[in-house]
């Protein structure tokens, strides 16, 4: 369960989680909505390590591999001898694997992003159209409705223009 | 009713000043108006002309074109190359600026990546226009069939086949990756079918701290993947020329000298968009003079590049003197001498006499005359690299000459006019200014209070 609340400002917004992690959220609870991104730390903290990169890399080994298997399977299943120069070409062969491994690098990278994303998402997610115009949304998971009201609570005290529990992107 | 609302939502001092922003920056997607239905029919209209021409090549057959023995590449080849080259600067000046940290790049990111996809799509079709036999393209395409085929990759047509697969799917990818927090502002900001659409497109994007951190990882490694692939397809266009044993094209120089000449022809190509949507859509707080004295510089520094590679494979030809090369260097002097005097004077003379001057830079007109005559002079400079030396080939019993036919015209222009009309539907579809990216610098300029003074706030992340 999540509540959200929407804020006018940053100021505002980063007053609101000081005030949740006072009254006992834990920050890793707490996360910010924004339309545009703000330095660690402005609002909440993330967490540092990402391990999409690693898809990515899996992506341009395979690539790489896929690339000289058909380049170069190529020539060994179908031979062509050219006066005495080897059946497998080294410079076609290069190109197509260099090609491939960049392209499934790249289309790694993006499969990547979005899993650790978490995107798209399974189910609704609480959200606010506010926020595209330059509101901020600080987002609360509790594990019950008191902590729901609670939260709430402390949102509305601290400034919140208002505070959603339902209502999805 | 679906439409693209502008609506605003919030009405609190923060709230309205971001929503304005958006308003300014999303401005191009508001309801069409009879001058851009006048210029998309004018463009369809071009285009249909240009499908006629390829239609009535397709049922005659190549002898309607001006291609013979022994020009065999005519104007579909040089449009291909042209294109390719086009293609190479958008994404890459994005990625070379977005790597560098470079905070003025922001308001032309889009544009300039919108310009690679739609110039590599044009440029993609040109090989298969040219194929002869175009409804047998997809023997290129290695799968199991019943035909025994298989294509040999020794052949550089499937080099450029794989390279600009490759090269248009990583800038479709980049472009889509650049607009996806903007493609939620529109899905915020839209109704009905539109909104839907937008919904699907932005994959469920909120904007949280965690979606924030691994979409600028993201960015950055792709624009550090996506520079090798934009120079490698450019090499690999030349290697179609470089690695024949024709005079004039066998040379080493040539893979650099296309890329070169892409990211020439880009940079000159991204600037007259630039001027083009600034007065289109009333952009000229976003865009400004200070855009135009940026980009004036890269192009300077790149038509300086330009002009050492040129005059150093020219004058090596003329020093060496060998009497094949020299034969095709001095047909070419010869029988296109006004063209190669315009080439020389619009990609040398020109950028290098107006772009040293910071006023010249900022000057819109100037800017448009240089940057427009600069994709003139790339496109005669693709001519003369192909015709010329193909007419003039080894063997002097089989030398000729060419002249483009009506129908490879046509379709050249109407090349033209479908680039055109595609970044003309994407303006009015997607957002043209990259909100997100704008808006983070504006948010960043905000001033704080150092002991008397305010300075702006420039506070750069660790990616």
């Amino acid at each position: 369960m999540e509540t959200l609340g929407i804020f006018n400002d940053v100021d505002t917004a980063a007053r609101a989680v000081e005030e949740l992690i006072r009254a006992g959220f834990a920050e890793d609870r707490i996360t910010s909505l924004t339309s545009v991104p703000y330095p660690d730390g402005v609002l909440v903290k993330r967490e540092p390590r990402s391990w999409f990169r690693w898809v990515s890399l899996a992506g341009g080994i395979v690539g790489a591999a896929t690339g000289f298997l058909l380049s170069a399977g190529t020539s060994w299943v179908y031979p062509v001898q050219t006066g005495d120069k080897p059946i497998i070409s080294p410079y076609p062969t290069g190109i197509i694997t260099y090609e491939f491994a960049m392209l499934f690098a790249i289309i790694g990278a993006m499969v990547g992003m979005f899993l650790e994303m978490g995107l798209p998402p399974r189910g609704g997610r609480l959200y606010d159209p506010s926020i595209s115009d330059g509101c901020i949304g600080v987002e609360v998971s509790v594990a019950s409705r008191d902590e729901i009201g609670r939260a709430e609570e402390v949102m509305k005290r601290a400034g919140a223009l208002k505070t959603i529990s339902e209502g999805t992107v | 009713m679906s439409e693209f609302s502008g609506q605003t939502h919030g009405d609190t001092p923060a709230a309205k000043s971001a929503a304005r922003l958006n308003d300014e920056m999303l401005s191009s997607m508001a309801p069409p108006t009879w001058r851009w239905y006048a210029l998309a029919f004018v463009l369809g209209a071009v285009v249909a002309w240009g499908l006629y021409a390829f239609s009535y090549m397709v049922a005659t057959d190549m002898s309607c074109t001006g291609l013979n023995r022994p020009v065999m590449w005519g104007l579909f080849i040089v449009s291909f190359v042209f294109w390719v080259g086009l293609s190479h600067s958008g994404t890459m000046v994005s990625a070379i600026l977005r790597l560098s940290r470079a905070e003025w790049r922001r308001p032309i990111l889009r544009a300039a990546e919108a310009m690679t996809v739609f110039s590599i799509t044009v440029a993609g079709l040109f090989p298969i226009i040219h194929l002869g036999r175009n409804w047998t393209f997809y023997y290129l395409i290695p799968y199991p069939n019943q035909r025994g085929l298989w294509p040999n990759f020794r052949s550089a047509l499937l080099w450029d086949a794989v390279a600009i697969t490759t090269y248009i799917i990583g800038s479709t990818l980049f472009l889509y990756l650049g607009m996806l927090p903007d493609l939620a502002i529109a899905r915020d900001r839209s109704s009905g079918w539109r909104r839907r659409v937008y919904a699907v497109l932005a994959m469920g994007w909120r904007g949280s701290a965690h979606e924030w951190s691994v979409y600028r990882k993201a960015s950055t490694l792709m624009a550090a993947l996506i520079i090798p692939v934009a120079v490698s397809v450019h090499s690999i266009v030349a290697f179609d020329f470089a690695v024949t044993l024709v005079p004039g094209w066998h040379s080493t120089i040539f893979p650099p000298y296309f890329v070169i000449g892409a990211i020439n022809s880009g940079v000159a190509a991204v600037i007259t968009l630039m001027i083009v949507i600034r007065k289109a859509f009333r952009l000229e707080e976003y865009l400004t003079p200070q855009h135009f004295d940026n980009m004036g510089k890269l192009l300077l520094v790149i038509s300086l590049l330009w002009s050492y590679a040129y005059f150093v494979e020219v004058n090596i030809t003329w020093y060496a003197h060998e009497p094949i090369e020299w034969e095709v260097f001095s047909f070419m002097a010869n029988r296109y001498t006004p063209i190669l005097a315009l080439m020389i004077l619009a990609n040398t003379v020109l950028p290098i006499s107006t772009l040293c001057f910071k006023r010249l830079r900022r000057s819109i007109g100037v800017m448009l005359t240089v940057s427009v005559l600069i994709n003139v002079a790339m496109f005669i400079e693709r001519y003369l690299i192909i015709v010329p030396t193909l007419s003039r080939k080894n063997m002097p019993f089989m030398w000729g000459s060419y002249f483009p036919s009506w129908v490879e015209i046509s379709i050249a222009v109407a090349a033209f006019a479908g680039f055109g009309l595609l970044y003309l539907l994407f303006a009015k579809w997607f957002p043209i200014m990259a909100v997100a990216d704008v808006r983070e610098l504006k948010e960043r300029e905000a001033e704080v209070r150092l002991g008397r003074a305010k300075l702006p706030a420039d506070v750069k992340d660790e990616l």
